[in-house]
């Protein structure tokens, strides 16, 4: 039973979606390094930082729409066979999801180009891997419901759509400061493959209808495919029966995750270009590429259809030839007009890219002890190149999905107070909540930078009532740009 | 002053809070489809009745382990087997079908007589599960032996168009998945 709790929940919860990469705490919050990887055209106000291993970088984020872990285990009396009727099976549509990523940075450094001080270069590895599953409703209410009071209704198979991934990234930027009013950037990655799934785009249904003969008439239009690659790999060394399971799959995954996997290349591009001192303009786009999976590949498909109105007698034709085995021909008949194979084909698989743009207005700017003087992209002070006291402003994020583009608006506050700790307040909207605040702190000791953000804090009054939760944290090495 | 306000802010995020639940509900989560199917269709046209003579012009046993299948004798909690049986033929006819399991035996049969036309269409539910008949007959049935007798002449025609005897059966199964 505790399996098959797992399993669902796994698939319920477990399964919390790429929506929950909008990291708009982060975004253009540029004490923090890490927010580069959001922005390569980002402002960079540091000579050089360095992350601390496994450390400087580390982010969960989940989220459901349309139901929450309150909505079915409060402990409210209601007979849970109604709660899961009502608020998944008939209350969640086609479009709800759940999802989760999660992201570790494993090393990054960054540091100012010697030769030409308006250049700043950073490098890493990073894996990360996320997971999302649309809601099947015609699915979970046959399964639920059955066909038998369910007649001319068409079942859809297109409602099946599920992704994710594991992927270990290697990345190398450029960021530069072409004048006062520009900086862009822009970051190679390549992409190491630890497995990856995805069915979607399926068409295709189920209906059962008042049969041209017979009774009842059941009839299958497929057209579905699950690709994945490197999971059978998993799978099997999960299930065998030797004493080295463990070490069989630290050494898969350890392997698949430093280009012994499936490799793909892709980049980022971003800007900030200022009006005056106190606004700014940002934009980037992520995650431009693609993987190829030629390897530790096992494709699923069901294609075809058949219509079944059970077995059939009719004499005079079945007089002489009668075939006692009439069921087993039937069965037979019906995996030959929609067979479920297995396949080994390659694929391609482009990341899910995404687009970040905000606008920022700063004020209260703190003095600046050197005056602009319009001489040279270097000519400031530490003070200067954070260069505000307050800021106000608002954040676009999309993210391209299964079923089309995603978005959030973000409008959010950001204030210094000193040198040593800033704070960053979001307001989010998106299809998953309508309340979302969040919180970013990042607090500077010296040269070590700890920076905690979490989102929808009004989820914490009670968290299972929380459609969406994401905590992000990271410690790095800062020097800052004092030249 | 502000630090201290934002650092109790901090402190009092830290310290959330979390509505009673009880996980253990998903032991009760019940899921119980019914299914339903066309089983088999007979049909036979007036021309061959009579040219078998009175008496049984039709009888074969065949292979159907729809019932048996694990997923569905493991799991089944009730269900219904519907009959119709419509007769356009110039002769009253019985049919009869019967349950067989692996060693030959009967374990069900239900027997149908119906006038000749013009009849209205004969329809037979049957029950299995609770209240009904023991579920065991279909978790046991693999083979279906269908007979068709003519109880009249040999020799009449009705003046319908393609006059035969047709026999629908359709079931509708609740299973337990959880």
């Amino acid at each position: 039973m505790r399996k098959t709790a797992l399993v669902f929940w796994t698939t319920l919860f477990g399964v919390m979606g790429s929506y929950a990469q909008n990291k708009q705490l982060l975004y253009d919050f540029y004490e923090i390094p890490q927010a580069l990887m959001l922005n390569p055209g980002m402002r960079t106000p540091y000579d050089k930082h360095f992350g601390i291993p496994l450390l400087s970088g580390f982010s969960l984020q989940a989220g459901t729409s349309g139901v929450t872990v309150n909505d079915l285990f409060a402990n409210d009396g209601i007979d849970f066979t109604t709660k899961v009727r009502e608020n998944v099976v008939n209350g969640l549509r086609r479009n709800d999801e759940f999802g989760g990523s999660g992201q570790i940075e494993l090393f990054t450094m960054g540091f100012r180009s010697r030769n030409r001080p308006s250049d700043y270069f950073s490098f890493g590895m990073y894996g990360e891997g996320f997971i999302a599953q649309y809601w099947p409703r015609d699915l979970a209410i046959l399964t639920f419901e059955g066909n038998a009071n369910n007649l001319d209704r068409r079942f859809s198979l297109n409602h099946i759509a599920t992704q994710g991934e594991a992927v270990n990234v290697f990345h190398f930027g450029i960021n530069r400061e072409l004048n006062r009013n520009w900086t862009v950037g822009a970051r190679a990655k390549l992409y190491s493959s630890v497995f990856e799934f995805k069915s979607a785009s399926n068409q295709g249904y189920f209906v059962t209808t008042m049969g041209e003969d017979n009774i009842l008439r059941n009839t299958l239009v497929a057209d579905v495919r699950l690709r994945t690659s490197g999971v059978q790999e998993i799978i099997d060394i999960l299930e065998e029966d030797a004493n080295t399971t463990q070490a069989d799959l630290t050494r898969t995954l350890l392997s698949r995750s430093f280009l012994g996997g499936n490799l793909g290349v892709g980049f980022d591009i971003g800007f900030t270009h200022s009006f005056g001192r106190n606004s700014f303009i940002t934009a980037s786009l992520l995650d431009v590429g693609f993987i190829y999976h030629g390897n530790a590949i096992k494709n699923y498909t069901l294609r075809g259809a058949a219509s079944n109105e059970g077995v059939e007698i009719i004499l005079p034709e079945d007089l002489n030839d009668f075939n006692s085995e009439i069921w087993q021909e039937l069965v037979n008949d019906i995996e030959a007009q929609v067979p479920f194979d297995t396949n080994e084909d390659a694929f391609v698989t482009l990341r899910p890219f995404k687009v970040n743009a905000s606008f920022r207005y700063n004020f209260g700017a703190p003095r600046s002890r050197v005056q602009n003087c319009e001489c040279g992209v270097n000519m400031t002070s530490r003070t200067d190149n954070l260069g505000y006291k307050s800021a106000v402003g608002g954040q676009f994020f999309m993210i391209h999905r299964a079923r089309g583009p995603q978005v959030a608006l973000t409008g959010f506050y950001q204030h210094r107070f000193g040198n040593i700790l800033a704070v960053k307040t979001t307001y989010t909207v998106d299809k998953y909540t309508f309340s979302n605040i969040g919180l970013g702190i990042n607090l500077q000791a010296g040269p070590v930078n700890f920076y905690v953000l979490a989102d929808n804090l009004m989820g914490y009054t009670n968290i299972p009532d929380s459609n969406y939760a994401s905590l992000q944290f990271g410690f790095n090495i800062i020097s800052w740009n004092s030249n | 002053m502000k630090k201290l306000f934002l650092y109790l802010w901090i402190v009092g995020l830290l310290i959330s809070c979390a509505d009673e639940q009880d996980f253990d509900q998903f032991d009760d989560l019940s899921v119980e489809p019914t299914v339903a199917s066309s089983v088999f269709y007979f049909e036979a046209d007036e021309g061959t009745i009579n040219f078998a003579g009175s008496g049984a012009f039709y009888q074969e046993t065949f292979t159907f382990e729809a019932f048996n299948e694990a997923f569905i004798s493991e799991n089944i909690l009730d269900g219904v087997i519907t009959y119709q049986l419509e007769n356009t033929t110039s002769k009253p006819l019985a049919v009869l079908v019967e349950f067989l399991d692996a060693g030959g035996n009967v374990l069900d049969s239900e027997s149908f007589v119906i006038q000749p036309e013009p009849s209205p269409l004969l329809e037979r539910q049957v029950a299995y599960g609770d209240g009904g008949r023991s579920l065991d007959i279909l978790r046991n049935t693999t083979n279906i032996r269908v007979e068709g007798q003519n109880l009249g002449d040999a020799t009449s025609q009705s003046s319908q168009s393609e006059p035969r005897i047709i026999l629908r059966s359709s079931a509708a199964f609740r299973i337990r998945l959880r």
